[in-house]
């Protein structure tokens, strides 16, 4: 009896995947049912370029991205040195910060006719031009490697405390406690944030279209935009999907035969000493600048500028709009991955449909979108509803659980690791069925990785472009719509209000997702 | 099951609360109100609209994406749609929506006086609300502007690693090659991207006002730009672009002998509009001669009603020579324009 339920129930959860993941059917279905007329042209014109820049960016961001990561991780989690606190919340800062603005600020810095390049120009005859791909890709790994830092520095604080403590008895430095102890724990962690550092890259369009770089999905955008042939468009989203699928795998085999670490048990901090002491925080204070401190202190400019105006009247509500869809997006996302992760847990580990449904975070949220309304077109135009899907709130926010459903699903899957099976199997044997005991004994261990799941699908949805832009209702701006419309008519000045407030509404999350992490 | 229960009636509730809650938004079929799909950001727009709306008390909903997208949802959204004018900023999409049927005759024949007729559809499925002109802007210390008066001059060979323009990805560089497929065919638009291509003083990147301002500090002497890029730098009050405007001049050049190539952005009636008569009481408005002088003035745009005043800063270019080749052509040109620049590796 309890066991049809429980495959019921699994059943259910199931079905819930698979509606989740329709869209992406559509795209994956696409050569079966759209028509692409000029992908002759697009396999010889496009696609291999295409390939190799988009391969060449995401090795020049994942290396630069984990170079970032994970020493400054190890530094504020496991040593102690001046300025560690302030420092270890403010690396997480960049997180917040759209990769296209990002992009756009760059560029007015570094890039060919940037303020500091002519500066630079002037003074030490060396002028850089950031507008390049390997440009890119540090522009790329500077906003994005947060991704990677936050769950390294979780791994290293939380995830290893005995093991380190233990090496240090017998023995080994700090470098040998990093190399031979440190990262083979933190392995999974690590490589499940460069995943979705990838994913960043790989979907990002903004940005590369600025810079001039052609990659998979720009290609998408001229094949669709430039060709008027969708079809092509979509099949080059099923190249995408191939790589990311190639990407899943390496992922994986990061977490074969890993050892598991004594969870929930802080390391030891030690005092760093000797030139470190200052070289260390020097180095992280650096990388801040350049991350945060100059895109910051250029929006900074421009908002205090007296010729740039900026209209409250319309930012206000673009304010409240941006936290209604934040938080409406970030519980209902949460809430759908805690019954994946229950159905991971309980019932099977492998669930196709869930897996298919974690891929909208790769695919570019105009592909998403399309795939979105091709399904709710279809209630719509026979009015089978009392109102129309299309351009409502409840279908932007079933799109946004698509779209970020890996980066709420991630925590909570990395969470759940930590907790031996041995604990299920005691709830188990004391007679709570599988949702019970998954509620009372899983869920209550699973808060901080719970709080970060919802504070990044906050953030990625503050910063969300494409899907709200085009599912969205009338006469509905977001914080993000507006900073991209100033942004694509060159009005780069007038976007850094809504950009600013961008990056001030995800360091609300991010503060929060602190002051939990330092309670512990 | 029946823990999962409240759960998912959480959840449902949750994402539909939104929706509920500002009905303000999800406009009712009223008898007075536009909606309105379009592609223009800009200030100009609102305030137009904010002032139709003081004028009419109709009120106007609006839903601003890009051109692509927006026409994505028009066709799912069918005969539900409630959109009741679509206007984009280029016309070859305004063709694109005329061709699948995602726009209907207005039957005004008031409007077809106002608009001429290189500018508009024939069927009177769409109207050019104004138009932007793909110019060259030169370095005024190192360029005679008389060696350009032709888009053909640029491939000149002794323009050699001096001549700047942004990505084949923009539609104003698509819709300029689709100009020229249309007048001359493929295989002399495939030599003139060609010619442009070996003359590139660098990679194509960044924007048109970033061609102009690198042009000013030497990276360049001659770019490609849309001539509102260029009217708003050259009044722009920000010291760094003011510096550039000292040393830019605009030149008009001609393809062959038709006149420079335009641009529009346009708006169309909805295939399925709830409110036609108030949307085409807009399209009146927006054609009427304070919106046109708005756009002019206030967004740089050339009017296309005669007799409107162009910005100060566009009449100090000279006198705008349009192509008169009928717009509908640019949607048909445009995929085999993206193939021609893919062809000669224009990035």
């Amino acid at each position: 009896m309890a066991v049809a339920a429980t495959r019921r129930a699994g059943r259910g959860i199931g079905l819930i995947a698979l509606l989740l993941a329709l869209p992406l059917v559509v795209v994956l279905t696409a050569p079966l049912h759209t028509a692409a007329p000029h992908w002759a042209h697009v396999l010889e014109h496009q696609l291999w370029d295409q390939l190799g820049e988009t391969l060449a960016l995401l090795g020049i961001t994942l290396a630069l991205s984990l170079l970032f990561a994970v020493p400054s991780a190890w530094l504020v989690a496991t040593r102690d040195f001046p300025g560690r606190r302030i420092l270890g919340w403010a690396l997480v800062l960049p997180l917040a910060m759209p990769t296209y603005i990002a992009a756009f600020l760059y560029a007015a810095l570094l890039g060919p006719t940037g303020v500091l390049s002519r500066w630079l120009g002037e003074h030490l005859g060396w002028r850089p031009d950031i507008m390049d791909l390997p440009g890119l890709g540090l522009v790329l790994a500077l906003v994005l490697y947060p991704y990677i830092y936050l769950p390294a520095r979780a791994a290293f604080r939380m995830g290893m405390g005995l093991e380190l403590d233990a090496a240090r008895t017998l023995g080994a430095r700090g470098l040998r406690r990093f190399g031979r102890v440190a990262l083979p724990l933190a392995r999974p962690a690590i490589a499940a944030g460069a995943l979705l550092v990838a994913m960043e890259t790989l979907n990002d369009y903004g940005a590369v279209k600025y810079y001039g770089i052609r990659t998979l999905t720009t290609g998408i955008f001229r094949s669709w935009s430039g060709l008027y042939d969708l079809g092509s468009a979509l099949r080059l989203s099923l190249v995408l999907l191939a790589l990311v699928g190639v990407l899943l795998g390496l992922e994986r085999l990061t977490r074969r035969d890993v050892r598991q670490g004594t969870a929930q048990v802080a390391a030891t901090r030690a005092p760093l000493t000797g030139p470190w002491r200052w070289l260390a925080p020097l180095l992280l204070v650096l990388l801040w600048t350049l991350a945060a401190g100059l895109p910051l202190g250029r929006m900074l400019a421009d908002v205090t500028s007296t010729t740039v105006t900026v209209s409250w009247k319309e930012l206000l509500p673009a304010i409240g709009h941006t936290g209604q869809v934040a938080v409406a997006a970030a519980m209902f996302t949460l809430v759908v991955a805690l019954l994946f992760a229950y159905r991971q847990r309980y019932g099977n580990p492998n669930d196709p449909a869930i897996r298919l449904a974690a891929l909208g975070y790769t695919v570019p949220g105009a592909v998403i979108a399309i795939g979105v309304m091709t399904l709710a077109g279809i209630p719509d135009r026979a009015g089978w509803l009392p109102f129309a899907l299309i351009g409502s709130l409840p279908l932007l926010t079933y799109a946004f659980a698509l779209r970020f459903l890996a980066v709420g699903l991630g925590p909570l899957e990395g969470g759940l690791r930590l907790q031996r099976p041995e604990l299920d199997q005691a709830a188990r044997t004391l007679g709570a069925r599988p949702f019970r005991a998954f509620l009372r004994v899983n869920l209550p261990l699973l808060r901080p990785a719970l709080l970060a799941a919802a504070t990044l699908v906050a953030i990625d949805v503050i910063k969300e472009l494409p899907l709200t832009l085009i599912l969205r209702p009338f006469n509905f701006d977001t914080l993000s719509t507006k900073a991209y419309e100033l942004a694509r008519i060159e009005q780069l000045r007038e976007a850094s209000w809504p950009a600013l407030l961008i990056v001030a509404a995800g360091l609300l999350p991010v503060l929060l997702l602190e002051r939990m992490a330092g309670r512990k | 099951m029946k823990q999962l229960l409240p759960l998912l009636t959480a959840t449902l509730l949750l994402g539909a609360c939104g929706g509920n809650e500002r009905p303000a938004t999800t406009p009712e079929p009223e008898p007075a109100a536009v909606n309105v799909y379009s592609h223009r950001h800009y200030d100009t727009d609102k305030a137009l609209f904010e002032r139709f709306t003081q004028e009419t008390g109709i009120p106007v909903n609006l839903v601003m994406a890009d051109d692509d997208e927006v026409l994505a949802r028009l066709e799912q959204e069918g005969a539900s749609s409630p959109c009741d004018l679509l206007i984009t900023s280029d016309a070859g999409r305004l063709g694109l929506a005329a061709e699948r049927g995602l726009l209907q005759p207005s039957g005004d024949a008031g409007l077809d006086a106002l608009v001429p007729a290189h500018l508009r559809d024939g069927q009177g499925r769409w109207y050019a609300l104004t138009m932007r002109a793909r110019v060259v802007a030169y370095h005024k210390d190192k360029v005679d502007p008389a060696t350009i008066a032709t888009y053909d001059d640029l491939t000149r060979p002794d323009w050699k690693g001096r001549l700047l323009v942004r990505s084949s990805a923009n539609i104003y560089n698509q819709s300029l090659v689709s100009a020229l497929v249309a007048h001359e065919g493929r295989e002399k638009a495939l030599a003139w991207c060609q010619g442009i291509v070996a003359n590139m003083a660098r990679e194509p990147k960044g924007g048109d006002t970033d061609q102009m301002l690198a042009l000013a500090e030497g990276q360049g002497d001659v770019a490609i730009v849309n001539s509102y890029y260029a009217g708003k730098l050259l009044t722009s009050d920000e010291p760094e672009k003011q510096a550039a405007a000292q040393v830019i001049g605009i030149v008009f050049p001609s393809l062959g002998t038709h006149g420079t190539h335009v641009n529009v952005s346009g708006a169309g009636l909805a295939a399925h509009a709830p409110h036609k008569p108030e949307a085409l009481k807009l399209l009146h408005f927006l054609l009427g001669t304070e919106a046109q002088a708005a756009f002019a003035e206030g967004n740089k745009e050339y009017p296309v009603r005669a007799g409107v005043p162009v910005a100060p800063v566009l009449q100090g270019f000279g006198e705008l020579v349009p192509d008169s080749l009928p717009l509908e052509e640019l949607a048909r040109n445009n995929a085999t324009a993206v193939m021609v620049m893919e062809e000669a590796g224009w990035r």
